[in-house]
């Protein structure tokens, strides 16, 4: 039953569209050779989503340290809470949000009062990734504090006693034993953006889109699912091949240790 | 380090009137303690006693509320733990578990400035593996280790820094006993080739007898009473010192008549217990007297001591100990050497007793 | 139903009505930009509690489920229908007839009345997906008093399949604070103005009838067009300005309200509500022509609550009821009836009822341009260049 979807999918990846839209069995490579016309939403797609990522981490990762390490066991709960709370909202309520901030009567507005110019922040790809950063950061903050409160503050000590400076025992001790927080947090977030298609939508103003807008719009608008189910294969290939080089490149640099998980 | 007569004189650390509060908690209270350059010494007491904030005090994990803590006579409250030259093995070790074993006895060999060459690193971490007795052992995983494997890794790690205070903080508490017994003579064996300072942090008072110079019995926060094993034997300052160190029978009453050499007291049913006094006592003052099991020797013969008859008995191979009752003074034990037994012949259960003691020899405390 | 007057200031008091609730019914969010309009999909349906117990005339059932456009529905009618029969209007929002058409192909919709736009209408009946209407059961559709220039598409081959809703055009929003005063006048000025002065601040609807088809009209080509070489030229234009768009949306009202936006690709509705609301904004139609429609009510073969269906449509196109509906939407209705009922003023205004020059200028989108691969695909590459 998992699989029965992307059965089908495969299956009209080699068909056409019907001449009313939809699907026309068939068979041709014709679908997977013209994939070069939605070579923008995959180049989007492949440089946003590792890079809000990265940015989700970075962000994440010294909120994360915030709430495990420096704020007493009473605070944390309700920053917990606080961090949460805009998760059960709909990632569209939220956008309107930042539709609203970035846009003219927002941050611009602001930037130009202060004499620095008028910008455009609206609709470009920085406010793709701010709303990327946003609306994934709860999935990234809570893998990551999970491993930090987790991690034994012992060793924290034994590293101080070591005579290591508490600097250093942060890139030496607390950094890589949190990382299999970050390594869940930045799968579970990439692959999340790799199918992504509401922020980019709402914040990119239809101009920065991602293989997500691209399938909305064949399966929605233009109708033709067997370039859309095309459209699919290739980047559930493309998943695939980086989410396994990324456990493998994960896992090496882990040592192959078993408790290590990414999941 | 300097070969200088009077600096090797110098207690190699001192608390001076060091207490820790935490909150409305008072978890050291004032304590006064010399730490003498290369000795073992070990603070002993129940858990909450606060012997592990004394430790975390020496190793800079804690800063005194109020009083000094002073390293090889300077004062170091201020100094934060990674510039003091001390080092501790951890409760449960604390090891890193993403470094292997080599790079766990590493570590602090890296964190010196100017670096030292990476074979001089690892020259020293082969020597300290043979020390430990795990050679080859350096490129496993910690979790490849057995516990005892463990904490001879914890070990190393915290002595190639060659460091002044070595601290332990209950390094054997997750041991079996038969691994610890092993452990305990090799730490001691240890301390005796490098030379270090150990001091260490038990709540195992034959781990403390058997291992240390010199024991600290703490208790609330204090420190009780600190001295050599066998003076805190022979010589405890209070019945907590004396219940604490080793087994003891006590026997409450009050004092009777008080000489320079010998205190009397006297129990409610009149029975009378005589020796020395560790405390100025007074007449007329509640006291008790504590007598060692292996002091009270039984016999069949009627017209000695008191009559006691066999309730419990352990054979425990060189002695057997016995637990007798006597109908006002209740319970004690009796710890009867094997060779007397071959003169008395065994005691059965439940049989009748005389239980003697030679005059003079109880101890007559102060009840705190 | 004898006195004029008395019509009239009832208009006016539903006016008075509208005006009070235009704030609150901005729902048009769901449109274009997510595709996903079926995600709004009704919450009340799963609430059975909240609903009155079911009336009398006859029994229609407690649901009915309507597929339409955003801002397209005067909710008070919808209570009124609930409160009438005892069924309550599930509403589904869309934003474009391709996702309709895609929604309805895929099958299961569970809609009972949807609302196609002329040029659809002929594929819904080849791909049997939409049922001839029993005109029984909508006695209120008086063919006669519809004007046929926007009812015809709804019949085919002689057989009513769709009645008609409304009709409007297709023109631009021109925040004239910009342009002195002065809002443009044709799609040449449109797509050449946006490469220049107005570079960062046009919006172009998210739907490519309209967007190729007003492309098409900056070099005097057929709104509907499927040459290739003339939609080649059309793509060409399409690229060039796609740098110079603020956003590919049919969202278009929040930016042009909140001044990031100085110039949008416009429907009628959205128009007369911005032009309402913030003067400045003109709405104008291209003077090389562009689009006219019409839309419609029409059934999906094997509606699950087809008489509730039946009965909503018959509702809806009661004079009344579709004056109270054209005076919340702001789009002209093709009913002589309820135009009867208009004031003067409102039938002048030259946002609803453009001049008939420009009205003769302008085409009905045509059936094979919704369903013309060339085109679905250009705009795909437009979007994703």
């Amino acid at each position: 039953m998992l699989v029965l979807p992307l059965i089908v999918v495969f299956v009209f990846s080699f068909g056409a569209r019907g001449p009313a839209g939809g699907y026309a069995p068939g068979f041709s490579l014709e679908n997977f050779m013209n994939l070069g016309a939605r070579w923008a939403a995959f180049k989007n797609t492949m440089v946003l989503a590792p890079v809000g990522t990265l940015a989700c981490a970075v962000i994440a990762y010294p909120l994360a340290y915030f709430l495990a390490l420096r704020v007493s066991a009473k605070r944390r709960t309700l920053l917990l809470i606080l961090v949460i709370v805009p998760f059960w909202t709909s990632i569209l309520i939220r956008s309107y949000a930042w539709i609203f901030i970035l846009g003219g009567k927002g941050i611009p507005a602001l930037i130009a009062w202060m004499g620095f110019g008028s910008i455009q922040l609206i609709n470009t790809p920085f406010a793709v990734l701010v709303g990327i950063v946003y609306g994934y950061l709860p999935l990234m903050v809570f893998p990551i504090y999970v491993s930090l409160e987790q991690l034994d503050k012992r060793l924290l000590e034994a590293s101080a006693d070591l005579g290591c400076p508490p600097g250093r025992t942060f890139l030496s001790v607390t950094l890589p034993l949190s990382m299999p927080g970050v390594a869940t947090g930045s799968m579970l977030v990439f692959i999340l953006l790799m199918g992504e298609f509401l922020i980019p939508a709402m914040l990119g103003g239809g101009k920065v889109f991602f293989v997500g807008n691209a399938l909305v719009d064949l399966f929605l608008q233009s109708r033709n699912w067997a370039f859309g189910s095309a459209v699919a294969v290739a980047l559930v290939l493309i998943m695939l091949v980086t989410v396994t080089a990324y456990m493998r490149a994960t896992r090496r640099w882990a040592g192959g240790r078993a408790d290590v998980s990414l999941m | 380090m300097k070969s200088n007569p009077t600096e090797a004189d110098l207690p190699i650390a001192e608390l001076r009137k060091a207490s820790k509060h935490f909150g409305g908690v008072v978890a050291a209270d004032d304590l006064d303690l010399t730490i003498r350059r290369g000795e073992f010494l070990s603070f002993l007491g129940p858990s909450g006693c606060g012997k592990t904030t004394a430790l975390r005090m020496l190793a800079g994990f804690e800063t005194p509320s109020h009083g000094d803590v002073l390293l090889d006579g300077k004062r170091v409250n201020d100094l934060p733990p990674h510039r003091r030259p001390v080092n501790m093995v951890f409760q449960h070790y604390a090891l890193f578990p993403h470094l292997t074993v080599a790079d766990n006895i590493a570590y602090g060999l890296r964190q010196l400035r100017p670096k030292l060459p990476a074979a001089d690193i690892a020259k020293a971490v082969d020597h300290t593996l043979e020390t430990v007795r795990l050679p080859g052992f350096g490129k496993r995983r910690i979790w490849e280790m057995s516990g005892g494997q463990q904490q001879r890794v914890a070990l190393a790690r915290a002595i190639i820094n060659q460091p002044k205070l070595l601290l332990l903080d209950e390094p054997m508490a997750a041991l079996d006993k038969k691994l610890r017994r092993d452990m305990q003579i090799e730490l001691q064996s240890l301390q005796r080739s490098l030379g270090i300072t150990f001091v260490l942090v038990t709540h195992d008072q034959e781990e403390a007898l058997s291992m240390s110079d010199r024991i600290c019995i703490m208790r609330s926060g204090r420190i009780v009473q600190v001295g050599s094993p066998r003076d805190l034997y022979d010589r405890p300052k209070n019945r907590y010192v004396a219940d604490f160190v080793g087994k003891s029978n006590f026997f409450s009453g009050t004092v009777d008549s008080v000489s320079s050499t010998t205190c009397r007291i006297s129990t409610a049913t009149g029975q009378m217990f005589s020796g020395i006094s560790t405390q100025s006592l007074t007449a007329g003052q509640a006291a008790t007297a504590s007598l060692r099991p292996e002091q009270i020797s039984l016999t069949r013969q009627s017209g000695h001591g008191v009559k006691v008859r066999i309730v419990a008995l352990i054979f425990l191979g060189e002695h057997t100990e016995y637990l007798v009752r006597h109908d006002t003074l209740g319970d004690f034990l009796v710890l009867v050497p094997r060779q007397s037994e071959a003169s008395e012949g065994r005691f059965d259960l439940g049989a009748d007793a005389y239980a003697t003691w030679a005059d003079g020899a109880a101890l007559i405390l102060a009840d705190d | 139903m004898t006195d004029k007057i008395d019509y009239i200031s009832r208009e006016k008091f539903l006016a008075e009505l509208m005006r009070y609730k235009k704030g609150s019914v901005s729902r048009r969010h769901f449109l274009g930009v997510t595709g996903l309009g079926l995600a709004t999909s009704v919450l009340g349906a799963a609430l059975p509690g909240l609903r009155g117990a079911a009336r009398a005339e006859g029994s229609i059932g407690d649901r009915v489920v309507l597929a339409s456009w955003p801002n397209y529905h005067d909710p008070a009618n919808f209570d009124a229908f609930t409160a009438k029969t005892g069924a309550l209007v599930d509403l589904n929002v869309f934003g474009s007839n391709e996702e309709m058409l895609a929604k309805l192909q895929a099958g299961g919709t569970g809609w009972d009345v949807f609302v196609p736009t002329n040029y659809t209408i002929s594929t819904y009946v080849e791909l049997g997906l939409i049922e001839p209407l029993d005109m029984s059961k909508i006695p209120n559709y008086d063919a006669a008093a519809f004007d046929p220039r926007f009812a015809g598409p709804g019949t085919i081959d002689g057989k009513i399949y769709a009645v008609s809703k409304d009709w409007g055009t297709t023109g631009m929003g021109t925040n004239t604070s910009h342009t002195n005063g002065a809002p443009l006048t044709s799609w040449k000025e449109f797509w050449d103005i946006t490469r220049a002065e107005f570079s960062g601040r046009t919006t172009v609807h998210d739907y490519q009838l309209t967007t190729i088809g007003n492309a098409l009209k900056y070099y005097g080509y057929s709104f509907n067009s499927v040459d290739p070489k003339e939609l080649a030229d059309a793509e060409k234009l399409l690229l060039d300005v796609k740098p110079h768009l603020f956003a590919i949306t049919s969202d278009y009202q929040p930016a042009m309200r909140n001044g990031d936006a100085w110039l949008c690709m416009c429907w009628t509705g959205d128009g007369k509500q911005l032009n309402r609301d913030m003067p400045e904004i003109q709405y104008t139609l291209g003077k090389e022509g562009g689009e006219i429609w019409s839309d419609f009510y029409a059934v999906p073969v094997g509606a699950p609550h087809r008489d509730a269906g039946y009965a909503l449509i018959n509702d809806l196109l009661d004079p009344m009821v579709n004056m109270a509906e054209t005076l919340f939407h702001g789009q002209p209705v093709a009913d002589s009836r309820v135009n009867a009922m208009l004031s003067a003023e409102r039938l002048a205004d030259p946002i609803l009822y453009p001049a008939a020059e420009l009205l003769n200028a302008l085409e009905f989108g045509a059936a094979q341009t919704l369903t013309n691969p060339d085109r679905a695909e250009l705009m795909a590459r437009f979007k994703s260049a």
